[in-house]
């Protein structure tokens, strides 16, 4: 008898926003290799789907995700080897993170929960974070022995500064989403119940904005990061150009000039 | 002057060639090379035609040679098609030549980019030289360019791996002169063609075969040739031009005399 093949990601696409959610509640949303698959797939296709114009990753239940499954690690073949561990990270971990953060279009994150080890790099990649107050991000490496991954090493000083970065890989402690928040690591806070509902209305409006120019802005930041300021400026000018000489603008301008002739 | 496997626009003083088979990522077959360096050899002896660029269009620059047509020959054959030996038109175009690279410039393709004077990527440009996965080496110059730019270490990389590097990394070892987003590259290759039509065509070609001759002769063979091409330079028109310009503040007009 064949068996169906857990979900371990549920993937929707609503009016323009595609939503991809973590759908393992009984494990916290624990990420193992059938979910780094699935999950894989499921960002791969948000991607390439057109009609998907802003995605949102979120967890079931009460986490956005605990991280690896360490239960998988252990039990189901025994631990990975000091290879393996590197190789999931550069194959699999490591694609999928590089295209949340530089796929054309906005990602946002909805912290339903915790987001701990790589579960944090996950809602660190994200382009914008709604959270909960009960969510945190937690880099819970160092608490049993190993190093941070996932992007965090350069994500998290970038965007908490590398004191409070440094205190989290050291410590292993959580970052309160009220903290983080206070930081600008987290755009908005929620109260649960009311959290899908605001990220489907961030999603909603920024599906309404022009889909090129947004994904020129994340081009430009994506580079930006990389460079100097002289050359983040030049590669600005030149995508300027490009949008310059879009129906998008023709478009913006014509809708910003009616609208001024109404007032 | 139909071709057939590439495209070629002159908007005076600028010509610009593409490579155009899209449905095989323009890999360049023996035919294709042949009408590139017609095409060059014509544009050379255009004088309304100042600089050049080179280009593949906005997906991919040219993902290597045609394997198909490669996979079963044998040695003799291949050393009597001499395909590669027929590039030999590129090196001797002596106007400026751009690169403008989007998407794969891969094997013979990257060869070809590496060709060029200069190299203007798009932020979606990968150079690599994958020939070592089919059980051969870069026949175009692969293996001698890559160095002579990049150093030792970066092109026994390229060659021994197969592993193509980002424009990013290409733009860190030297290898290109320019990122940019890749809707913009020709438009940005096309303009630096533009600027470089206005400088003095011989002091141009000059220059050109100068720099060329830096990876080709010892220092005191090439140091000898940019002075007999320095003095030279002063019994042309162009010369007095733009020295005459330069104490009137003014710009100067340049005829290629």
């Amino acid at each position: 008898m064949a068996t169906e093949v857990e979900q371990h990601v549920k993937v929707e696409n609503e009016g323009g926003v595609g939503w991809i959610r973590l759908n393992r509640p009984e494990k916290m949303n624990a990420i193992g290799a059938l979910t780094r698959k699935q999950l894989a797939e499921a960002i791969k296709q948000a991607e390439r789907d057109d009609s998907v114009r802003v995605v949102v990753l979120t967890g079931s239940g009460r986490a956005f995700s605990s991280g690896a499954d360490v239960t998988e690690m252990s039990n189901d073949g025994g631990m990975h080897t000091p290879e393996e561990v590197g190789n999931i990270l550069r194959d699999e971990y490591m694609p999928m993170l590089v295209r949340l953060r530089t796929m054309p279009k906005p990602v946002i994150a909805a912290m339903n929960g915790p987001a701990v080890g790589i579960g944090a790099s996950y809602a660190l990649a994200c382009d914008i974070r709604v959270a909960t107050p009960e969510a945190y991000l937690m880099e819970a490496f160092v608490n049993i022995g190993l190093a941070p991954d996932g992007g965090v090493s350069w994500l998290l000083p970038r965007l908490a500064g590398t004191g409070v970065a440094y205190e989290m890989f050291f410590s292993g402690k959580p970052l309160a989403a009220a903290d983080a928040h206070r930081l600008g690591v987290i755009n908005r806070l929620v109260p649960a119940e009311r959290l899908e509902e605001e990220v489907r209305d961030l999603a909603n409006q920024l599906a309404a904005q022009p889909p090129q120019a947004m994904a020129a802005a994340k081009r430009a930041v994506n580079n930006a990061l990389n460079s100097t300021y002289e050359e983040a400026m030049e590669f600005e000018s030149y995508l300027q150009e490009a949008q310059a000489g879009s129906q998008e603008f023709v478009d913006g301008v014509q809708a910003f000039l009616a609208r001024r002739a109404k007032k | 002057m139909g071709y057939e496997h590439i495209l070629v626009a002159v908007e005076a003083p600028v010509a610009t060639i593409t490579l155009n088979r899209p449905r095989v990522l323009n890999a360049l077959n023996p035919e294709l090379m042949r009408e590139v360096n017609e095409a060059l050899r014509t544009l050379e002896s255009d004088e309304s035609v100042r600089a050049c660029v080179l280009t593949g269009g906005p997906k991919v620059f040219a993902a290597g040679a045609d394997i198909a047509d490669m996979a079963e020959r044998t040695a003799a054959e291949q050393l009597a098609r001499d395909q590669v030996g027929r590039w030999a038109g590129i090196s001797a175009f002596t106007k400026p030549l751009i690169a403008a690279v989007n998407g794969y410039a891969l094997g013979g393709g990257c060869e070809l980019a590496l060709m060029c004077d200069m190299i203007v990527a798009g932020d979606n440009a990968r150079f690599g030289q994958p020939e070592i996965n089919l059980g051969i080496i870069p026949g175009a110059g692969g293996t001698q360019r890559w160095p002579r730019t990049a150093g030792k270490f970066a092109a026994m990389e390229a060659m021994l791996s197969g592993a193509p590097i980002t424009a990013r990394r290409a733009m860190a070892l030297g290898l290109v002169n320019k990122v940019v987003p890749s809707e913009m590259s020709i438009k940005v290759a096309q303009r630096l063609a533009r600027q470089l039509s206005e400088k003095p065509p011989l002091a141009l070609r000059f220059a050109k075969e100068a720099v060329l001759k830096a990876f080709e002769t010892p220092m005191s063979e090439g140091l000898a040739a940019e002075r007999r091409s320095f003095y030279f330079l002063f019994s042309t028109e162009d010369q007095k031009e733009g020295m005459r310009a330069f104490m009137e503040k003014r710009k100067g007009v340049f005829r290629g005399r």
